[in-house]
């Protein structure tokens, strides 16, 4: 307000040297600030245009493509347009059913996925004996490519394998871990958990960085046990990484056990490993049906977008309770 | 919300005019590029990077020479597992080689669209070469081919002597009389089976097929009159879930690669018989480094039905061809044709251990069996699953593990193959 008070007191004086004067000079100072104010407003859309135009090239435009693949047809019926022949197709293949299922999986096992790193950090944090050790060992397989991992993975579980070989010594019957379609999936599964767990514990162990240590100590002072301490001080003070851990890990295990799958399963026992991606891979390399695997792909694509507009809303809600 | 919306509003708008394809179209070519001998061909495989093929190379390439001095020729060695997903891409934009490598079968018939017929530049190496159908499709002829493929049952005679078993069976209660005596004389399975892959099934169909199906029903089958109404197409796929619930394989079959898992199996005694590969790679001469060539025998497949005429199951087993836009198919023909010839057929048959195409090199000395699967290719047939297209085939792997496992019966297996055969 008082800004306000003050500025007529000197607007009079110029107003009415630009009325007395209207010179050329004065004219060409106001055509100077309009193209200054045009040029800025277009500043903006300047600087942001190459990553637009990149987005837009790049990305959009061959989605855009795929998409419109996806309605047309494969081998003779090549470029005609099929309608949603190749999605019907889709519904009704039950390989796909079975890679749709076990996305489904996935996000059930992912609270597991989250839970071990979790667990895990929160025994480093309270210095268990060794703890320095564990925080290297437990990173390392995340430096392993999963072609690697898949391979050592591959040794271990097979049916003359060491894995078989020591629950022989206790007694227990072999597994055919990777043959049986109700046990492969969770073998491939808990290989990628082992794989990934090592980079959702460093973040862990940064979110501890910013847990406020008084809060433990009065807990133990208060005479509270571990399992009282992870769940009611460090649960909701780790609240906010707990969250992104879980969407970094989601995103994760949908987008990259391709390799995994490639080494280990082939999609196989029976098709029960089957994921969205290999899927995709099978249809356009293998079965030359490269409209289909864009429908499959089209898919795959609304999931992904589903799943990541629900984790944007609940990471944003997580930002606003602060 | 609304930031995230716009792009999705695009992409419909994108979408609703559904033009466009997911391979390229024909386009016509334009005139001057067309009619320009090519300077550079381009050869796609999965072998020239081999030692082995050093030699078959560089005869063919020598060969070339002579028909086109002017025009060079560059072999591109691709890793096998990504070779058709990389064809593949390359097809579709039409950048691919000029000549290419395919199995024979479903591979090169799938992509026969983008291919060159080839019957007007190889009609002279017909009859000298055997194989040919693996690579034509409607009575066109798409590839010439380099090596046979085929399916012979191998078995180990060290194992057989061990169990006092004089000759191989020729029946199935035969057969099944003679896997018991081995189990119990030497401990070994009756078959080494890998079937992680789901390839299991493909070889058993292939490798017993002729002696459970009549041979009119067999050349029907072949000629794509699949009647998997018969009791006797049934009984094969019977006999294999047999061989899990009796059994007969190895532990963990399911569980184990036929690429390469399982030829250790057989290669250390721990299964009598195989169904294998005649060129490239479990074949008689893996087996032979093993244990020994003069232990590996073939055997043809055992009879089940009265009438069945057992025989040796082959086809075209790899083979060159050329692309439809290739700037100069008759040099790219010729190329091919270079490459079939008898001189380099034989170097590339005797280093990588492969049975040419070419039916005037004589087999090698030292491998005895060599001389057996010779002595059957003129009674053998096309086998059969390599008649099947790709998606059946794919969904056959997938049953045949279920078979094992008991999750399916044979009737339902049966039925979901003939009606993804049926539609195909």
């Amino acid at each position: 307000m008082p800004t306000r008070n003050t500025s007529p007191a000197v607007r009079p004086e110029e107003s009415g040297r630009a009325v007395e004067g209207g010179t050329k000079r004065e004219r060409a100072r106001h055509g100077a600030a309009r193209r200054r104010g045009r040029s800025e407003r277009f500043a903006p859309y300047v600087l942001i245009a190459p990553a637009v135009l990149i987005i837009v090239a790049l990305r959009l435009y061959p989605l855009a493509l795929g998409v419109n693949f996806s309605f047309t047809g494969d081998g003779d019926a090549n470029g005609t347009a099929v309608g949603l022949a190749n999605y019907l197709e889709l519904l009704d293949d039950p390989l796909f059913q079975t890679a749709l299922a076990n996305v489904g999986l996935l996000v059930l096992l992912l609270p597991v996925a989250v839970a071990i790193p979790g667990l895990l950090a929160t025994f480093i944090y309270l210095k268990v004996p060794g703890h320095r050790f564990f925080r290297s060992v437990y990173f390392f397989p995340a430096v392993l490519s999963p072609v690697i991992v898949g391979a050592i993975f591959n040794l271990m579980l097979s049916f003359d394998g060491p894995l078989n070989e020591l629950l022989g010594t206790i007694g227990l019957g072999p597994v055919d871990w990777l043959g049986d379609p109700g046990v492969a999936k969770f073998a491939v599964v808990g290989v990628q958990i082992w794989a990934t767990f090592g980079m959702a514990l460093v973040v862990f162990l940064a979110g501890f960085a910013t847990l406020d240590a008084s809060l433990l100590d009065a807990a133990r002072v208060d005479g509270a046990s571990l399992r009282q301490s992870i769940w009611h001080v460090i649960i909701p003070s780790l609240s906010q990484t707990i969250q992104f851990v879980f969407v970094t890990t989601m995103i994760g295990m949908l987008t990259s056990m391709f390799g995994l799958l490639y080494v280990m399963t082939s999609g196989g026992p029976e098709g029960s490993t089957y994921l969205p991606e290999y899927y995709i891979w099978i249809q356009q390399g293998q079965m030359n049906r490269p409209a289909l695997a864009s429908a499959a792909s089209t898919v795959l694509f609304l999931i992904m977008l589903v799943v990541g507009l629900l984790q944007i809303s609940v990471l944003r809600r997580a930002g606003r309770e602060d | 919300m609304k930031r995230t919306l716009w792009p999705g509003v695009v992409v419909l708008a994108l979408t609703v005019a559904a033009c466009g394809s997911a391979t390229r179209q024909e386009s016509t070519p334009t005139g001057s590029a067309a009619a320009a001998p090519a300077s550079k061909l381009v050869v796609w495989d999965w072998k020239s990077g081999e030692p082995y093929a050093k030699t078959y190379i560089e005869k063919a390439k020598a060969d070339f020479a002579k028909k086109h001095p002017n025009v060079t020729v560059e072999f591109v060695p691709q890793p096998f597992e990504q070779y058709y997903t990389l064809l593949g891409a390359a097809m579709q934009t039409k950048t691919g080689p000029d000549v290419m490598l395919f199995n024979g079968g479903g591979q090169i018939r799938d992509r026969a669209d983008s291919l060159l017929p080839l019957d007007e530049y190889v009609a002279e190496d017909k009859s000298r070469l055997a194989g040919w159908e693996a690579f034509a499709k409607d009575g066109k002829t798409y590839g010439a081919p380099v090596t046979l493929q085929g399916h012979p049952i191998y078995y180990n005679k060290a194992l057989y002597e061990k169990a006092g078993i004089a000759a191989p069976a020729t029946t199935w209660d035969e057969f099944l009389a003679n896997c018991d005596k081995l189990k119990k004389a030497t401990g070994a399975a009756c078959f080494a089976l890998g079937n992680k892959e789901g390839i299991g099934p493909q070889f058993w169909l292939s490798g017993m097929g002729s002696g459970v199906l009549t041979p009119a029903e067999y050349d029907d089958w072949i000629a794509g009159k699949r009647d998997w109404k018969s009791p006797n197409v049934k009984k094969i796929f019977e006999m294999f879930k047999e061989t899990g619930d009796k059994k007969l394989n190895n532990e963990g079959a399911n569980s184990t690669a036929m690429f390469t898992d399982i030829f250790s199996v057989f290669n250390t005694g721990k299964a009598a018989h195989i169904i294998g590969l005649m060129s490239d790679i479990g074949h008689w001469k893996d087996f032979g480094e093993f244990i020994g060539p003069d232990k590996v025998g073939i055997m043809l497949a055992p009879t089940v039905t009265d009438g069945a005429m057992p025989s040796l199951p082959y086809d075209g087993g790899i083979g060159y061809a050329v692309a439809k836009w290739t700037k100069d198919p008759k040099a790219a023909a010729d190329l091919v044709r270079s490459l079939t010839t008898t001189d380099a057929l034989s170097s590339f048959s005797a280093e990588a251990g492969a049975i040419a195409s070419d039916t005037t090199i004589s087999a090698p000395q030292d491998a005895p069996v060599v001389g057996e699967i010779v002595a059957q290719l003129k009674a053998g047939k096309p086998a059969l699953h390599v008649a099947m297209d790709s998606k059946t085939i794919d969904l056959m792997g997938r049953l045949s593990q279920k078979l094992l496992s008991g999750s399916a019966t044979v009737d339902e297996a049966v039925e979901e193959l003939a009606a993804s055969d049926q539609e195909n």
